[in-house]
């Protein structure tokens, strides 16, 4: 396969092969994002299609002051957001269920167990709380850059994120 | 608040969090719906129409966000909803002092502010009462609303004839009936149901009842309580069922029914008081480590009744929030 830059390059100038090669190379992690952001396996593979499609349309805007994969999860945190804000359409939260096969590829499986309740926890965080812990704790954004992302105030992102561990607490005692 | 009152084994779940896989392959491919979709005239062609729809966007965001107009915006969902006398064709804003209204088959979502939504369902009336960044307050005259909220405890009210609804960070489900009664169901969170100087508090996967001139808000039961025992509630709370009413629901109670017996601690007559607190302890013991005493719980004491309160909310959260997931002891809160 292509480097990354060339890739990116040939999908600048239209070359639906080279932006199906990106797809592949990246997928896991967009599909990842969307998966804990949203809760949801069906709203998650439609999130990453849009992130995918929205990416597409925006590759010329794409200069490469970025790593092309940091450009690619902020666009694809972006859509999950918006789309949240936008439709405002009721989310289901739906924990997945534990033998969904996405799940079966967690790296260690003798931790399966607990990572698995881990995984389901935070589905089953608030929707709100979720985001913030999410972006916060698992995908390392600041709270400034939450705030700004999820059109809130810093401290609501603080307070969400201390809602969120809290609950989570709650969940994983047993 | 800050990010250190979690304990060192919290922090090996917060570990844990971090080494969470960063790659989940979706189940399916999803590459033939992209290239599917890319195949369309990509977006930045479009700009003629993106910059109509950015116009308009500005316009509304104008109109909404004006300190001169509070209101909140209102989309169209299913049927004819209207403003007032306005029909509503896509999406408009409601006022302060406007109302949306329903007929039999028309839906509407009310934004509320930046702090979450609500779904107007059909035959409903919903008047915006107040939209400022400390005060979302909303009247429903009549019809159901879904609300969705995320935002810091007792920002979101919902008046209704009979009681008001006070967000604690939450979802339900509120209806009110043609006589002004009203029913609350939440699944998420908690809300205080307060009037006539009564309030109950309604966890996730609860529900209390209210009735004009009924004396304030029912008792809240759970979602799955026995059949014998709300009639009894039903009683007890408006039909002046008095004690043998309450005997009806100390005998049909389960432990999943805490949440009926801790409210009915206090609103019971004194001679009724010890029989409910001692039917619940039996159910669901009070926390261990002292400060519930059972002589403070008769006098009623608020710092003894709300330690048992956490617990006993604490449980049916678990209960509600691992429904599928783990089987919860109604007595401890503890997987079985």
């Amino acid at each position: 396969m292509p480097d990354l830059t060339e890739l990116v390059r040939r999908a600048q100038h239209g070359d639906e092969g080279a932006f199906r090669d990106l797809y592949r190379e990246h997928v896991g992690r967009i599909y990842a994002v969307c998966l804990r952001l949203t809760g949801d396996a069906a709203a998650a593979e439609e999130r990453t299609q849009d992130a995918f499609v929205r990416a597409w349309e925006r590759l010329r805007t794409f200069r490469g002051e970025s790593a092309f994969a940091t450009w690619l999860h902020r666009l694809a945190v972006n859509v999950v957001l918006m789309e949240r804000r936008g439709s405002g359409r009721r989310e289901r939260r739906v924990a997945p269920a534990s033998d969904d096969p996405v799940y079966e590829q967690a790296a260690t499986p003798p931790a399966a167990g607990e990572r698995l309740d881990l995984e389901q926890a935070i589905a089953a965080l608030p929707q709100g709380a979720r985001e913030v812990f999410v972006l916060f704790d698992v995908e390392g954004y600041s709270h400034e850059e939450i705030a700004r992302l999820c059109g809130i105030a810093v401290g609501t992102s603080k307070a969400q994120l201390f809602r969120a561990r809290r609950l989570l607490r709650e969940m994983l005692e047993r | 608040m800050n990010d250190r009152d979690y304990d060192a084994e919290f922090a090996k779940v917060l570990e844990e969090t971090r080494r969470l896989p960063r790659s989940i392959e979706p189940p399916r491919d999803l590459w033939p719906d992209i290239a599917a979709r890319i195949g369309r005239p990509p977006l930045w062609q479009r700009w003629g129409a993106l910059a109509a729809a950015a116009v308009v966007l500005l316009v509304v965001g104008w109109r909404v966000l004006s300190p001169r107009h509070p209101g909140w915006e209102v989309t169209r969902v299913d049927g004819a909803p209207r403003i007032g006398r306005t029909a509503l064709a896509g999406t408009g804003t409601l006022r302060v002092g406007e109302a949306i209204i329903t007929d039999d088959s028309s839906r509407a979502e009310v934004q509320v502010g930046v702090i979450g939504r609500v779904e107007v369902l059909p035959g409903s009336e919903l008047r915006l009462v107040a939209a400022r960044p400390d005060a979302h307050r909303l009247a429903l005259a009549r019809g159901t609303i879904y609300a969705e909220v995320t935002a810091p405890p007792r920002l979101f009210v919902v008046e209704t004839p009979s009681a008001t609804a006070v967000d604690l960070g939450c979802a339900y489900t509120l209806e009110v009936d043609s006589t002004g009664a009203s029913r609350l169901h939440v699944t998420a969170g908690y809300v205080e149901l307060q009037g006539n100087g009564r309030r109950s508090i309604v966890p996730l996967g609860a529900i209390a009842v209210t009735r004009r001139g009924g004396g304030g808000p029912g008792t809240p039961y759970v979602d799955d309580a026995p059949a014998e025992l709300r009639r009894a509630l039903t009683a007890f709370d408006f039909e002046r069922g008095g004690a043998a009413a309450v005997r009806t629901v100390l005998r049909t109670a389960r432990a999943e029914d805490a949440v009926t017996l801790w409210h009915l601690v206090s609103r019971v007559e004194p001679p009724m008081r010890a029989a409910v607190y001692d039917r619940l302890v039996a159910l669901v013991p009070p926390p261990l480590g002292g400060g519930t005493s059972r002589a403070a719980a008769l006098a009623l004491d608020t710092t003894t009744l709300d330690h048992y309160w956490q617990r006993i909310r604490r449980i049916q959260w678990r209960r509600e929030i691992l429904k599928g997931i783990r089987e919860i002891d109604p007595r401890t809160g503890l997987a079985k």
